[in-house]
């Protein structure tokens, strides 16, 4: 709420003045409860009001005076000549029943408030585990996105590297774009390796096995490696000591493949 | 600064006044009658524009003041705000009212005050320094907002229509207006 618009927009006038609907009295009156600064404001322009319209009073004719304290002095007769025993017997029965009827709702909401704040709790902590949901489930298809804007891509080649004697069944793709010199590398079935171990992957540049990064086995996402120059004629996959090493040791080769231009 | 006019009357203050008003005492409406029915009148007599009926009209307000006060609750503004607003509304009421438009077709024109200008209104403004000398000093846009809302009983979008000006506009106008006058209540 932005009171200096408020105040500006002459609202407070408009209210003071007795132009408004009684709606939009109604709401400048629970304003003036919530804002201090309005009330401030108001009194302000109603002294004012009061200064301008005593400014422009006319005065009515004395009888007019008379006739009005004529007749409040018979409405005071009136009421004191009904004030006998009456009006007490009646206000207390009325405040009797105000305190029983407000006793009883009062327990009453304290119950439902109860069930309502229990609730409550539950929704909100079900709104956290969606949100935790969400966010993962976002996070995969980002990942996806990724990898999807990887092998959509013209220039790369897809490279087979199947088992060799050591574990027939192993499989894994290489994704290389050759222009932009990436690797990438998706698994099919390797076998586990112990913790002191690694996998890695080798590429033949001009008849030299070339480092082309480690891994551990994962299906989930496509492995971005080194980048590498130069014409690669085969990619391989050994294991090796954790860290890897700077050549490969070839009685450990798992899978391999030949590039297109080889 | 509005109890200027009051002669060998001791001053009693809001709080105190509504109170002694709500208890029902009698002396407090005769207070609160010397002090602002003038100024009452003056939007009354200028909205319903016949002396007898303005009068009236000014009887049944104070009626309703007294009836009504145990209603009135200082949170939402002043006594005389309170007061201003049964004013105008009763004003309003008589104007439209059937009865009221017969007897003025049947009544003799020179019994009217044809606007507020009019010399017989302000012969009778007994208080302050007039109304035309404080209008004069307002800008002609911020008079005729002043003029239309409190003496002829136009709403803000009735004079929006009438004048051909945004809603926006009159809202922004009529609170201009009531800074000039506060800095012309400030000078006297």
């Amino acid at each position: 709420m932005n009171i200096e618009a408020y105040i500006s927009s002459g609202i407070l006038e408009a209210y003071a003045s007795g132009l408004l609907t009684a709606a939009e009295r109604e709401e400048v009156e629970r304003m003036l409860i919530l804002y201090p600064v309005l009330q401030e404001e108001l009194t302000k322009i109603e002294e004012t009001q009061i200064w301008f319209l005593q400014q422009a009073a006319i005065k009515p004719d004395e009888a007019v005076k008379n006739k009005i304290l004529e007749q409040t002095k018979r409405s005071i007769q009136a009421k004191s000549n009904s004030k006998s025993f009456q009006p007490y017997f009646w206000a207390v029965a009325a405040s009797v029943s105000i305190a029983l009827v407000t006793s009883l709702l009062s327990v009453y909401f304290y119950f439902k408030w109860q069930g309502s704040e229990k609730s409550l709790a539950n929704l909100l902590a079900q709104n956290q585990q969606l949100a935790q949901d969400y966010t993962i489930v976002n996070q995969k298809i980002d990942q996806l996105e990724n990898d999807l804007s990887v092998l959509y891509n013209p220039g790369i080649e897809r490279i087979i590297l199947n088992g060799t004697p050591n574990a027939p069944d192993a499989q894994a793709f290489v994704f290389w774009n050759k222009e932009k010199e990436e690797i990438y590398l998706q698994l099919q079935n390797l076998q586990a390796l112990a913790h002191d171990q690694h996998y890695q992957l080798w590429a033949i540049i001009d008849g030299q096995p070339v480092d082309a990064g480690v891994f551990d086995f994962s299906k989930d996402a496509l492995l971005k490696m080194k980048c590498l120059p130069g014409n690669i004629s085969t990619f391989a996959i050994t294991i090796e000591p954790r860290g890897g090493k700077s050549s490969p040791t070839l009685e450990t080769m798992q899978a391999a493949g030949n590039t297109a231009k080889s | 600064m509005f109890l200027t006019s009051i002669k060998n009357t001791v001053i009693i203050s809001e709080p105190t006044l509504i109170i002694r008003l709500q208890s029902g005492e009698q002396q407090a409406l005769a207070y609160l009658y010397d002090n602002y029915s003038a100024a009452l009148f003056g939007v009354i007599f200028r909205i319903v524009n016949e002396k007898n009926a303005a009068q009236e009209v000014l009887q049944d307000v104070f009626l309703k003041i007294w009836t009504r006060i145990a209603s009135y609750d200082s949170q939402k503004g002043k006594l005389f705000t309170w007061m201003l607003n049964i004013a105008r509304n009763a004003a309003i009421d008589k104007v439209r009212s059937a009865e009221f438009s017969k007897q003025k077709k049947t009544k003799d024109i020179s019994d009217f005050v044809p606007t507020v200008e009019s010399n017989e209104v302000i012969s009778q403004s007994n208080d302050g320094i007039g109304l035309q000398n404080v209008l004069q000093q307002l800008p002609p846009e911020q008079q005729i907002i002043i003029e239309y809302l409190y003496f002829k009983g136009y709403t803000q979008s009735e004079l929006a229509d009438e004048k051909n000006i945004p809603l926006g506009t009159v809202k922004t106008r009529l609170r201009m207006a009531m800074q000039t006058l506060q800095s012309i209540a400030h000078k006297i």
